[in-house]
């Protein structure tokens, strides 16, 4: 995960000026966005899902039209899109708040939209004001969804005397289907989405008014000054010449007001250069934390999928015939999927028939599951390699079948499968980053905010590799001691 | 004390065993002998149910093994009567040769931890391997192995024992230690049935004698009279 963030970064982002150059030669400005986060921003057109519309599709399709060539769109997850740019993308284009910190890593345009942060609950919830949050909901702290990375987040975080747990997202929608199960209290997001998407959510309403809102920018990267003025002035005649207009009325966006508010916007300062040991002492206390999360979530699932993986072997090998086509078909379709899949359906769907687990539970039964296949196959093999004449040996003492499994097969098969088992502990720690999908903040979803939030992506990242290998590498030393003692053993 | 009629059994079409009838009283040591494939082995381990046989019947004391597979509560209580002793030891290698032989009675009889391993003790000290008590099986040679694994089936306090040809996997000096070991076990009046290509043995410690060819009883009597003298 690391190691491409780190060379995208030292990748050649356009030599001074020629940028510009570069991307009329091309004919085409590519722009990120993120097709997730959805309307109205950018989101698969309904009527035929492989064309991307919304306003900001459009609104790349006119900056690109000024500067004289077509647009060409690039998906990224959206709290990393400004690490594509430079390469592959010449800037981003999606939903970005214009903020201090962005003004200090990257080059922001002119403003191109104003929003406010619009706090979405249940019609039957408890909360109908904003100030209600200041106080402890019926169930303690109130549960918020945020996108992960956006301003509402940063709103959230940066008033700790709300009584609240902001819970970060990579999608809008996710965070209303979770307020629609009750998995969370409300939702803070951009005015301009939930207007967007309020039909579709019916049981769901915007609780206040607008607040705490400020301005999207495109982004483009320090080092494409040219790129950079080319695209602002674009957007300064897309604005002047009413054509911004004209699209946010089409797009029920309230023309009038966006271009007034445009207008009166104030200049956002830049925010100052942390030193290397601010740096250390702002990030690592939660870059600890998020790695202990890490631990947690491994050390709780591994056990889990372990035995449950120890059982499945057994019910595969030993147990009923009507078991084992079962196990196997568990198997096949763990085996067969990818885990973020698994993982989303345990969060986001089984609430849907009335099961909602907290993100911590479904994020360990997910590992477990997942891991339990795979710990299987490697049981199964480890019990199948031991000799008939053990289990016959057992039997001939009067054993049981599960006696003798239990005191004479299995012990066996532990001692045998321990390097891969352990091999594969060193696999969970690291696959406990596609948590974040389920919203469980571990050290790669951590690192990956922080980077952004700080524009620090290198040390950072230095910082979190040397964090993985601490965790890992006392547990390569251990695996290492099982097979030299297998060896040993003959 | 054992009594076998006509028993058969097929494997993949072939016959490897044909009605074989035999009888052995309390005491007494019968030693099956005859060629390789002859089906000495099956009818052994057709005693104790390791496997199924299709006609015939097999009892032991008091229980009856009819043909097909016995139910899993028949099995258990027939095999805490009857010990085996397995051409290849099959000693279990993650266990202590005291814990080796203290796991039947721990196990199977559910005796106290303690009490499963003095009486562990006591049985390696009847096959004078006491002094091995805390050694990993693999430290041990052949011959040392197969005495665990004798003092393993005898913990249990087994009826009948059981031997898979013992020593055919061991070198001559081991072989004859292992051989001792059986013939004081013999001399003290324990009922055994020993698979064996070792005349030697047969004629010094076996009351009878089954010649096995071809899944068929050959010959059958006392030492002297089915090897010669």
């Amino acid at each position: 995960m690391l190691v491409p963030l780190v060379i995208g970064m030292s990748a050649p982002s356009g030599l001074e000026g020629g940028e510009l150059a570069a991307v009329v030669a091309r004919g085409e400005l590519v722009w990120a966005a993120d097709q997730e986060g959805g309307g109205p921003h950018v989101f698969p057109d309904p009527d035929a899902p492989q064309r991307l519309t919304g306003f900001e599709v459009e609104l790349a399709e006119l900056i690109a039209a000024e500067l004289g060539v077509k647009a060409r769109f690039q998906q990224g997850q959206w709290d990393r899109l400004p690490l594509l740019l430079g390469h592959p993308a010449d800037c981003v284009i999606n939903g970005i708040e214009l903020l201090p910190e962005r003004r200090r890593d990257y080059h922001c345009s002119r403003p191109y939209f104003a929003y406010g942060l619009q706090l979405i609950a249940r019609r039957d919830g408890p909360l109908d004001t904003v100030e209600t949050l200041t106080a402890p909901g019926p169930a303690g702290r109130w549960r918020v969804g945020v996108l992960t990375g956006s301003a509402a987040e940063l709103f959230l975080r940066s008033h700790p005397e709300l009584e609240v747990d902001a819970i970060g997202y990579d999608g809008t929608i996710d965070s209303l289907e979770q307020v629609k199960s009750g998995v969370l209290d409300a939702a803070l997001m951009d005015d301009c989405i939930f207007n967007f998407y309020a039909d579709r959510f019916a049981g769901l309403r915007a609780v206040g008014r607008p607040f705490g809102g400020g301005y999207y920018t495109v982004l483009t990267a320090r080092d494409t000054p040219r790129l950079s003025t080319a695209i602002d002035e674009a957007l300064g005649r897309i604005i002047a010449d009413g054509r911004l207009k004209t699209l946010y009325d089409r797009w029920d966006l309230g023309g009038r007001q966006q271009i007034l508010a445009l207008r009166d916007a104030a200049e956002i300062p830049v925010a100052t250069r942390r030193s290397l040991r601010e740096l250390a002492i702002e990030t690592l206390p939660l870059l600890l934390s998020a790695a202990g999360m890490t631990v947690l979530l491994a050390c709780l699932s591994f056990p889990l999928a372990i035995f449950a993986g120890l059982g499945v072997a057994l019910g595969r090998l030993y147990g009923p015939a009507w078991l084992r086509p079962l196990l196997t078909g568990f198997v096949e379709v763990v085996r067969g999927t990818p885990l973020m899949l698994q993982l989303y359906a345990i969060f986001f769907l089984l609430p849907k028939v009335g099961l909602a687990l907290p993100a911590l539970v479904a994020a360990v039964a997910g590992l477990a599951l997942n891991y339990a296949a795979y710990e299987s196959e490697i049981y199964r093999a480890g019990l199948k390699a031991v000799p008939l004449g053990q289990f016959e040996a057992a039997v001939a003492l009067g054993m049981t079948k599960w006696q003798a499994l239990r005191h004479v097969v299995v012990p066996q098969a532990v001692r045998l499968v321990m390097p891969p088992v352990t091999n594969d502990f060193i696999a969970l720690f690291k696959d406990t980053s596609v948590c974040s999908v389920i919203t469980v903040i571990e050290l790669t979803k951590r690192y990956s905010v922080l980077a952004l939030s700080t524009g620090r992506i290198v040390e950072l990242a230095v910082i979190t590799a040397i964090l993985y290998l601490a965790m890992s590498w006392p547990l390569s030393l251990l695996s290492r001691r099982f097979e030299t003692g297998q060896e040993q053993r003959p | 004390m054992i009594d076998i009629v006509g028993l058969s059994k097929a494997r993949g079409g072939t016959r490897v065993l044909a009605d074989v009838s035999l009888r052995a009283g309390e005491r007494e040591v019968t030693a099956i002998v005859g060629p390789s494939g002859g089906g000495k082995s099956t009818l052994l381990r057709c005693l104790n149910g390791l496997e199924a046989f299709d006609a015939g019947a097999v009892t032991i004391g008091e229980h009856r093994m009819q043909p097909g597979p016995p139910p899993a509560r028949v099995l258990e209580r027939v095999r805490r009567d009857v010990g085996m002793v397995f051409q290849q030891f099959n000693l279990f290698p993650h266990l202590s040769v005291l814990e080796n032989v203290a796991l039947g009675p721990r196990v199977v009889s559910r005796l106290p931890r303690a009490e499963a391993h003095g009486m562990a003790e006591a049985q390696l000290a009847r096959v004078g391997m006491a002094a091995f008590a805390a050694a990993r099986p693999a430290t041990l040679s052949g011959g040392q192995q197969q005495r665990v694994a004798i003092a393993r089936a005898l913990a249990l306090g087994p009826r009948v024992m059981l031997f898979d040809e013992p020593t055919s996997a061991l070198d001559p000096a081991m072989s004859a230690e292992v051989m001792e070991t059986i013939v004081s076990l013999a001399r003290g009046g324990q009922t055994m049935v020993v698979v064996t290509h070792d005349h030697a043995f047969a004629r010094r410690a076996a009351t009878q004698v089954v010649e096995l060819v071809a899944g068929r009883i050959t010959r059958t009597g006392p030492p002297a009279a089915v090897l010669g003298l």
